[in-house]
């Protein structure tokens, strides 16, 4: 109870306070921003938190992705363009409903949902992170190789064109997180006689390039694109009746999108999914779906918001990410000097409890600047694109090269923006990359390590019950979803053989 | 019987689109993998010039196992790319939905605009060279009201600047030009 207190009493400080709001401002702003996203404005902000206090600046940020994760509803909503990609299952019914005049409903059923999602997620946090911890106490390098491996193979099933796409990009991260001297033995790997290379290839410039630069290429070359929006709107809280009406939608996919949240690698936009989906199934008014139900906005918005909660289960007590944000807030947590995992929640407890208190604090910032400002968040897409994205590069160049002083991040940044934007139109995401490259150290290492361990006989890793766990885990991560293609493949096609025999005959 | 088809094309009542998505092989992705295995070639080739470490330094993982390892893991895996169309649920089509355009010329400018304010930055300083990228990005990108883009131009990388450098300490690249204006 104590660490509890003392991590609250660290954000009782009206500066953090301050900076939760701003970070919540941004979120919303972002998130609503068709384009820009939350992963990529964490990146943006990285940089600049290196002066802060270790707990401001992650609770800023903390909140900065509950936030997103919420504002890309109101784009979704009022001008069928979801700011975020965890929002487009919420542009499905959000936007119909805003057609009909009924905006602001759409956008109070989103709200609380989202808040709904987000505290429920933040209970599951309070009580699971502890338990995983001191389960994961007890991992050996063995252990963590298998759950890297695992939390790579989830790869092959987070959103994006292609599983085989996401698990080529994921090991590329991995690739690149070999550039650089290695440790055991000194020797340099990639460096290409550059010395800027020689310690590896630092995390934020590369992140900044893949989500920033890498979306402004992407957006130039759609200039042309016009949203029909809806205007004149006041956001309004659920009636009695749609609540009761939304209220087991929002329990199960709060439970849902958490879940998924756990999950290594999977993130907001497979939670949101998986909530409309499920929302779906479970509606008495199925056929409703896609005109604008309140189901419809309730079951991705609660579950989107769930998943931040659920992400940040495993990013702070495995060291694992369980989102493409949280990747990056782990790549802070290790540029503010923590070491991410077990030893996180055992020596700083407070710590931990003071990102759940930020988390729980901005939940209820962002309905509050929800209710308030919907109408003007609704008009920040009026802003023209030609001088959004000129601000974000600004921005991009001085946060890559702010970290180091040095031009030659900034090249980093410019040159991954391009590899990003070429990927992304070749359906390789930027997630699962930047997913690679943070667990690649600890693959290497792990398995540097279990190999030593075990005197190179790969066969003992499968003398550990949790390994074997995880890699029957990875197998079935792996092989499940390309296994229901195929069975849905030949079912269709003898399906087919069927008809064609009965019409011969 | 069954209908035969000509296997020099479609036939004639049948869609091209659709023959195209019944092929084998889809070509772009033939030309990626091809692209791929030739950059994991050349990243394999890098890794026997690693310098050679004794087995006992090592410990019996040597620097260049895990960069092997991973690189026959992308070269298994890129493969199947040219075929993979053929297991997903929308085709070749949902494949292609982001590449059918091709790359605007505006884009490749708007790179190579970029690529010269990064470069220009040790000669122009940071502030000049966010001067420059906010003053020809909107104009690249058709914005000619040069009434909203003359200040923006000016007064948003002075903001930044100011904010920067004053409130949050970060170091400007002050750039040849830099020490004139100070």
């Amino acid at each position: 109870m104590e660490p509890m207190l003392e991590g609250l009493a660290l954000l009782a400080d009206p500066f953090n306070i301050f900076l939760i709001f701003v970070g919540v401002f941004v979120g919303v702003m972002v998130g609503a921003l068709p384009g820009l996203s939350s992963p990529m404005a964490v990146a943006l902000l990285l940089p600049f938190t290196i002066t802060l206090e270790p707990v401001p600046a992650i609770a800023m940020m903390a909140a900065l992705y509950c936030a997103g994760t919420f504002g890309g509803s109101i784009t979704a909503i009022l001008i069928n363009a979801p700011g975020a990609p965890p929002a487009a299952a919420t542009a499905l019914d959000g936007y119909p409903m805003a057609k009909r005049g009924e905006a602001g409903r759409a956008l109070g059923l989103a709200a609380v949902s989202s808040i709904s999602g987000g505290i429920f997620s933040l209970v599951i946090f309070l009580l699971a992170a502890p338990t995983l911890a001191k389960v994961a106490l007890s991992f050996r390098p063995p252990e963590y190789f298998a759950l890297a491996v695992f939390a790579l193979s989830m790869l092959a099933s987070i959103s994006g064109k292609s599983s085989l796409r996401n698990l080529i990009a994921g090991a590329v991260g991995v690739l690149i997180g070999t550039m650089g001297i290695h440790l055991t033995t000194g020797v340099e790997r990639f460096t290409f006689d550059l010395p800027e290379l020689t310690e590896g290839i630092e995390f934020v410039p590369v992140l900044i390039g893949l989500f920033a630069v890498a979306e402004l290429l992407k957006q130039s070359q759609t200039l042309n694109v016009a949203y029909e929006r809806v205007t004149s709107v006041v956001i309004r809280l659920p009636s009695r009746e749609d609540l009761r009406k939304v209220r087991g939608t929002i329990l199960r996919s709060s439970g849902i999108g958490t879940f998924i949240g756990i999950l290594p690698a999977e993130g907001a936009t497979v939670a949101a999914i998986m909530g409309y989906n499920e929302a779906r199934r479970w509606s008495k008014n199925k056929d409703e779906f896609g005109t604008g139900t309140p189901e419809g906005i309730a079951g991705p918005e609660a579950a989107n918001n769930a998943a931040t909660g659920g992400a940040m289960v495993p990013t702070l007590a495995l060291g694992i990410p369980g989102s493409a944000t949280t990747a990056i807030i782990l790549a802070a947590l290790i540029m503010h000097g923590f070491r991410p995992g077990p030893f996180l929640m055992k020596e700083t407890p407070e710590f931990v409890y003071a990102i759940f208190g930020a988390m729980l604090v901005a939940n209820f910032m962002f309905l509050a600047i929800g209710l308030a400002g919907a109408k003007i968040f609704s008009r920040i897409t009026l802003i023209p694109r030609a001088l959004l994205w000129p601000i974000v590069f600004t921005f991009s160049m001085i946060g890559s090269y702010a970290l180091g002083n040095s031009i030659f991040d900034v090249w980093v940044t410019l040159v991954a923006g391009i590899i990003g934007f070429l990927m992304l139109r070749h359906g390789f995401g930027t997630a699962p990359l930047v997913m690679g490259l943070i667990l690649g150290k600890l693959v290497e290492e792990s398995l540097s390590q279990s190999m030593i361990m075990f005197d190179n006989n790969w066969l003992k890793f499968f003398e550990s019950p949790i390994v074997v766990l995880f890699f029957a885990l990875t197998l079935l991560g792996l092989f499940w979803p390309a296994g229901v293609r195929v069975h849905a493949m030949i079912s269709a096609r003898s399906g087919r053989r069927a008809g064609d025999a009965n019409t011969a005959k | 019987m069954l209908p035969t088809r000509d296997r020099t094309g479609p036939a004639p009542d049948q869609d091209p689109k659709s023959a195209a998505d019944s092929s084998l092989v889809h070509r772009t992705d033939l030309v990626l993998t091809a692209i791929i295995l030739a950059g994991c070639g050349a990243l394999y080739y890098m890794t026997t010039t690693f310098e050679e470490v004794s087995l006992l330094l090592a410990q019996n993982i040597s620097p260049e196992f895990f960069p092997r390892l991973l690189l026959w893991l992308i070269v298994v895996l890129a493969v199947f790319l040219p075929v993979e169309h053929r297991f997903l649920e929308k085709g070749r089509q949902g494949l292609d939905k982001g590449r059918r355009e091709r790359i605007k010329a505006k884009t490749v400018v708007t790179a190579g605009l970029l690529g010269g304010t990064v470069a220009s930055m040790p000669w122009l300083g940071t502030y000049f060279s966010m001067i420059l990228v906010c003053l020809l990005l909107p104009l690249l990108w058709g914005e000619r009201r040069l009434k909203v883009v003359l200040p923006f131009a000016i007064l948003f990388p002075t903001a930044v600047a100011l904010l920067f450098t004053q409130v949050l300490r970060v170091y400007f690249e002050p750039g040849i030009v830099g020490p004139v204006f100070h």
